[in-house]
């Protein structure tokens, strides 16, 4: 019954992020860099979260930040995803030599911290925000291919695949019809629980500056106030809004997820009545 | 008139406790039209027959001999023909385990997939054929029940739904192994008469079961098997009613109605057969020769044919 409850809680929370995010323009109809009253303003009623250093207001920059932050989250995860899947399903049905290979590469590659090595590559190359999110998403497959080809072996194994097989179905009918459906469910979670990690991670990023600090994102918010001296002056504000932001998403991401893990984690007891 | 003829069939598996004969040496025939039970207890390689016929077995098996079906060697045949065999000539019915349906799949679907593969007619077609198909096969809401998960179904619709794949694109020959395991009785009942009014009328049946019961009600000719062999073959009224060896007289005897007496023993280990007769460990009539000697198949009168020194 809680998990019913958590799933409800992260879905509505979920859904209001990304409604304001849309509504942004309708929200703060100035736009995130725009001027509009004195620096290190307290919240009053034109502005809600109060001004930064320069006198953007901060529920501007907080609704469009929206915007960017939970689009290289949720961006990435579905690369990071689709790429999984794909290549799970073609190890693990396929097996064979490339299999061996391919699990043996990753398993070196695991261990590497993919937020270090983000570091290391967007120090070189300087990446704008689309790349980045390609890289993250070309990263954060790894670790998925691992799982997805785990359940596509078991489906692989079943009955009805070798019965398809049998009477003559072809390799990508199987792949797609009998196997892609069967291991969905898994896909949907790890959809979830990429998409909070690399949201984090995206966050993480943009807070040292891996991109154009004149993008307006929580991130670049974050680091504007440590920066720009909100910490030290105690100016709450213009901390607390998008720190807040990034737990709650997070949080509401986690508990969907967690209310998923009774269904696909078999060493969750469940009590259902 | 031969449809299946299996000759000089042996299968075995190499496994690190050596070589594991779990067919040796069968010569089995199915005439057209015919119901052939193979009858045996849990291991004696009836199943790997069963899958052998429709060349299904493991790739680790080595198959030696032939299974000869109009014209054609089962055996030797590439893959590609075979894929073309199964499912519109030679189909199976097996048993209704957890993963013999796709789960995220509708029951319909399912269905009609053999005839998309086999590209024998259109979607439009293919769901009209599985709807009619449903509907021979005791559902009362086709349309509805094709529209369903297989979750939804009890175990004994769930056996018809096997059977309808089985049966979707009218094969000649429908190989059935232990089709009503797991079912209570009275579902039992039903579908075996369902495979008696449906499957097996205009079809030839080769029947793969430890269910004595099964046995008489489905199937005009019997074959008792044993430890990879064959020990007797006839027609089924007359194995039931006069059985030849003394492992069939001995299985009749552990039935519940005829005392419950079981044959003492156990069946040998397919890694390592005794010298002699596989059965002397456990035959109430066994002699010395029995145990140095292995008995061959030989003819007991009409069309019986019996494996033991009694009758030689």
């Amino acid at each position: 019954m809680s998990r019913k409850i958590l799933f409800w809680i992260g879905i509505v929370v979920l859904c209001i992020y990304i409604g304001v995010a849309l509504a942004a323009p309708l929200i703060a109809p100035e736009g995130p860099t725009a001027i509009t009253g004195k620096p290190l303003q307290p919240p009053d009623s034109r502005h809600p979260f109060g001004t930064n250093q320069v006198g953007q207001d901060i529920l501007a920059q907080l609704v469009f930040g929206a915007r960017i932050t939970l689009l290289y989250g949720f961006c990435s995860a579905l690369l990071a995803v689709t790429i999984s899947t794909s290549i799970g399903i073609v190890l693990g049905y396929y097996g064979g030599i490339v299999d061996e290979i391919a699990c043996r590469i990753i398993d070196v590659v695991m261990p590497i911290p993919m937020f270090v090595l983000l570091i290391v590559l967007t120090t070189f190359f300087s990446p704008g925000i689309i790349q980045v999110s390609l890289l993250m998403g070309l990263m954060g497959s790894i670790y998925g291919i691992r799982i997805m080809r785990a359940q596509v072996l078991s489906v692989a194994r079943t009955s009805f695949v070798e019965g398809a097989r049998a009477i003559g179905a072809s390799d990508l009918r199987i792949m797609s019809r009998h196997i892609l459906p069967n291991v969905m469910p898994l896909v949907m979670v790890k959809f979830v629980s990429s998409s909070q990690q690399l949201l984090l991670m995206g966050v993480g990023l943009s807070f040292i500056g891996m991109w154009d600090t004149t993008t307006v994102d929580w991130g670049t918010m974050i680091q504007n106030a440590y920066s720009q001296g909100g910490l030290a002056l105690g100016l709450w504000w213009w901390i607390l809004p998008p720190g807040l932001a990034v737990i709650g998403v997070s949080l509401a991401l986690a508990m969907i997820g967690y209310s998923f893990e009774d269904k696909f984690n078999p060493r969750v007891e469940v009590n259902r009545i | 008139m031969d449809q299946i003829c299996i000759a000089r069939l042996k299968v075995i598996f190499s496994s690190r406790s050596g070589e594991i004969r779990a067919v040796d040496e069968v010569d089995l025939s199915l005439n057209e039209g015919d119901s052939l039970c193979l009858i045996g207890e849990s291991g004696c390689g009836k199943t790997v027959m069963g899958m052998a016929a429709i060349g299904l077995l493991p790739k680790n098996a080595r198959v030696t001999g032939t299974i000869s079906y109009k014209g054609q060697d089962l055996v030797a045949a590439p893959e590609q023909i075979l894929r073309q065999i199964r499912g519109q000539e030679i189909a199976m019915v097996s048993q209704n385990s957890a993963n013999s349906l796709n789960p995220v799949m509708k029951v319909g679907d399912q269905i009609a997939e053999s005839l998309l593969i086999h590209r024998l007619c259109s979607r439009k077609e293919a769901e009209e054929k599985t709807l009619r198909l449903l509907d021979s096969l005791g559902f009362e809401d086709p349309g509805q029940a094709a529209g369903r998960y297989p979750h939804e179904f009890s175990g004994g619709m769930r056996e018809r739904i096997l059977i309808a794949l089985a049966l979707i694109c009218n094969p000649r020959v429908i190989i059935a192994d232990e089709p009503t395991a797991g079912l209570d009785a009275q579902v039992k009942t039903q579908i075996l008469r369902l495979i008696r009014e449906r499957v097996a009328n205009g079809r030839t049946l080769f029947l793969i079961t430890h269910d004595l019961g099964a046995a008489a009600f489905l199937s005009n000719r019997l074959a008792v098997m044993y430890a990879g062999e064959l020990l007797e073959t006839g027609t089924t009224k007359e194995v039931l009613a006069r059985p030849l060896h003394p492992y069939t007289q001995g299985l009749l005897a552990s039935l519940p109605s005829a005392g419950l007496h079981p044959i003492p023993g156990i069946s040998p280990s397919p890694a390592h057969f005794p010298p002699g007769c596989r059965f002397s460990d456990r035959c109430p009539a066994v002699r010395d020769r029995c145990r140095k000697e292995h008995p061959v198949m030989g003819g007991a009168g009409g069309n019986r044919q019996v494996r033991c020194f009694l009758y030689d």
